[in-house]
């Protein structure tokens, strides 16, 4: 989590909801510089400086693919590109603001803000724990990747050639491992009261301050901004 | 504060039974070690007492256990939970955050306890912790032994009387253990009931009550402290149990660089089939090893030790072709690209499941021999593997897959092996069989590596050492 303190919970979930339908609707492109601004600010408040910098790039370079190239080269094949870079770009702005979310919110942290809304509770365990276990699987994942490595079983053409085999030999140890470390993380939760008849409380409530509305507020005029200086709907 | 009569367990789809006859009376504030080979049925005894057993694993339960007033075949699991802390044997996979202060928080929350008691306990936590710690940082960045003291302060945090340990000291160094041992005397102090179930004994000597000894599935003979402490090694040998851990002396290897810890045996160029020059590897913006030149030969065992971020997994990877890095590797003369290292290259990894992947022994093992011209079932029987050639790798124990995976390893004829932490958890039995497989396979003349915190396994398996320093 990161050294300084953050936004509340909710309001980065309602940032995430709110970036990613504007983006990903009819005519959401006119959102994308400033979804870009704003998950490259929250990159930039979270020194996640390798995010703040690969983001912008690879929206660059995929904003060049769909608008420029079809320009400057017209063709079917490029056309087709074109259409999967802009949906590409799209996903990219929305995925910048929800990594914020995942990099600096604990599950304790999100199910707090959910029990703040009121969710119920198999949704609040369920999410925190998906939370916790996924980077978990990541881990495992790198590690049977590179284990196929030096077994050489990673070669293009060993995959194209047998790529069901292929496929098998990366998830059978992958769920094995995975299980293992997915039964331990789940038996210490289980006896530290997660998911028990108590009503949990919370180290640190969720509480929304001034941080938050002066982000409302940055968000509120990128929004705007959006929508005055576009010529119309992209 | 413990009640076990005549207590039996059969997991769900196992074909005999983890325990058979287990009768265990542990009085409060007693401090309690239960001991045995591995598969004697140590760490499925802690699960009856915390209520993993029946609660959370599969199986038949006969006979019964109380604990702390409550029959834990009735009471809940979080009940038991309130009454029990349970520190599990790799403590990063129990943790649910990635901070020590939401750790600790984490059963106080859960609990309900008044925030302004999780306040208190955290800040007491951590102010405890601080002394061998940083606090603020992520808990997967810390050193076994931090994250053991951490998984402690967790499982205690409610105050719970009874507290469970299983195999604290197995991934410690010697450092580590003293810290855990002063955690565990504190503890026992304050009035705290402990059971620890562990290979290792002698590091508990000065805080244990009696020792318990369990053969399969059985608690057998017991030992007050006094009768322990006047146990020679060799009786505890025979029951599969470590002794006094000897501090190992090795020869160091010449090296040079920033990473080299031994600024004494830092010289010139060493020769060996495997060496390494000008290797500076940087991760997320900072230089985790430094090595100037180092070389490796073949036919030995190389230890490399080091505290935790000293750089020995980077040097595994980077030697193994899984880290690009700058610098030089060559091979008997050679110079090597990333892929020719992965090529020349095998590793037995702590977690060996994450390597097996295939869907029978015969397979896997042909697998490995893929490209080179060997008999497989001569192989199989050479390696007394031929009874479980149809079996699925993943169906075999932790023991027997360990050992399928050294097999590969040796058959695939890598002319550089690593092996990563090979000997966590295992009895004094199993340690003699690892130790004499990667002797093997130094033997067969490949260069050996061996990535390990095990003094025990040290002393039988390595020739010289490389220690490594964080930068």
């Amino acid at each position: 989590m990161p050294s300084r303190p953050g936004l509340d919970p909710r309001t980065k979930i309602i940032a995430v909801i709110a970036v990613s339908a504007a983006v990903m609707s009819a005519g959401g492109g006119r959102f994308i510089a400033a979804g870009l601004l704003l998950a490259v600010g929250l990159a930039v408040w979270e020194r996640a400086w390798r995010r703040a910098v690969v983001l912008p790039l690879f929206v660059g370079a995929s904003a060049a693919l769909a608008f420029w190239v079809p320009l400057v080269r017209p063709h079917p094949a490029l056309g087709a590109v074109a259409t999967g870079s802009f949906l590409g770009l799209r996903f990219a702005v929305a995925l910048g603001v929800g990594m914020h979310l995942i990099a600096t919110t604990s599950p304790t942290q999100l199910s707090a803000a959910f029990r703040a809304w009121r969710i119920p509770r198999g949704i609040t365990v369920s999410t925190s724990v998906m939370l916790r276990f996924l980077p978990l699987v990541a881990t495992e994942a790198t590690a049977v990747l590179d284990a196929m490595r030096l077994r050489g079983l990673t070669g293009l053409r060993a995959m194209l050639r047998h790529p069901i085999l292929a496929i098998e030999r990366f998830t059978v140890p992958l769920i094995a491992s995975s299980l293992r470390v997915g039964e331990d993380l789940a038996a210490s939760a289980m006896l530290r009261g997660l998911g028990s008849p108590h009503r949990p409380t919370s180290m640190t409530p969720p509480r929304f301050g001034g941080r938050d509305a002066t982000f409302a507020l940055v968000v509120a005029a990128l929004a705007a901004g959006s929508v005055l200086l576009s010529p119309g709907p992209a | 504060m413990i009640s076990i009569d005549g207590t039996g367990w059969t997991y769900a789809n196992a074909e005999e039974p983890s325990l058979t006859d287990v009768t265990l009376c542990v009085t409060p504030g007693e401090f309690v070690v239960l001991c045995g080979a591995s598969g004697s049925g140590k760490s499925t005894a802690l699960r009856l007492m915390n209520g993993l057993i029946p609660h959370f694993h599969e199986g038949t339960l006969t006979g019964a256990v109380q604990v702390d007033g409550l029959k834990t075949a009735t009471a809940r699991l979080d009940e038991l939970g309130l009454r029990t802390g349970t520190v599990l044997q790799h403590p990063r996979r129990q943790f649910f955050t990635d901070s020590a202060g939401e750790e600790v928080a984490f059963a106080l929350e859960n609990f309900g306890y008044e925030p302004a008691v999780v306040h208190a306990r955290v800040d007491a936590a951590l102010t405890a912790l601080a002394a061998c710690l940083p606090v603020a940082a992520r808990l997967r960045l810390l050193s076994g032994g931090q994250q053991q003291q951490v998984a402690l302060a967790a499982a205690s945090a409610h105050e719970p009387d009874i507290l469970l340990l299983d195999e604290p000291s197995s991934n410690l160094d010697a450092d580590a253990v003293q810290r855990l041992t002063a955690s565990l005397a504190l503890l026992k102090a304050r009035g705290m009931t402990i059971v620890v179930a562990e290979h290792r004994l002698r590091y508990l000597r000065g805080i244990l009550d009696r020792v318990v000894v369990m053969r399969e599935g059985r608690t057998e003979v017991q030992w007050s402290a006094q009768q322990f402490r006047a146990l020679p090694d060799e009786d505890l040998a025979r029951e599969g149990l470590r002794g006094e851990a000897r501090p190992v002396d090795l020869p160091e290897l010449a090296a040079a660089g920033g990473s080299v810890a031994d600024p004494a045996t830092k010289g010139g160029p060493s020769t060996g089939a495997l060496q390494l020059a000008d290797i500076r590897c940087r991760l997320a913006g900072r230089t985790v090893l430094d090595l100037d030149h180092v070389a490796f030969a073949a036919g030995t065992v190389t230890a490399i030790r080091g505290a935790n971020g000293a750089g020995k997994s980077t040097l595994a990877r980077v030697v193994t072709g899984l880290q690009s890095c700058p610098g030089n590797v060559r091979l008997d003369g050679r110079k090597l690209s990333r892929r020719a290292r992965q090529r020349a290259s095998a590793i037995v990894m702590q977690d060996v499941q994450r390597q097996l992947f295939t869907d029978s022994v015969d397979a896997e093992v042909r697998l490995a021999a893929a490209r080179n011209d060997i008999d497989v079932d001569q192989a199989l029987r050479e390696l007394d593997l031929t009874r479980f050639a149809d079996r699925h790798p993943l169906s075999l124990s932790g023991g027997q897959q360990q050992r399928l995976v050294i097999a590969a390893a040796r058959i695939s004829r890598r002319r550089i092996v690593v092996f990563d932490e090979p000997s966590s958890g295992v009895d004094q039995r199993h340690l003699q069989s690892i130790s004499d497989q990667i002797r093997q396979v130094a033997h067969e003349g490949a260069v050996v590596l061996l990535i390990s915190h095990d003094e025990d396994l040290l002393a039988l398996a390595a020739d010289a050492q490389l220690t490594l320093r964080p930068l």
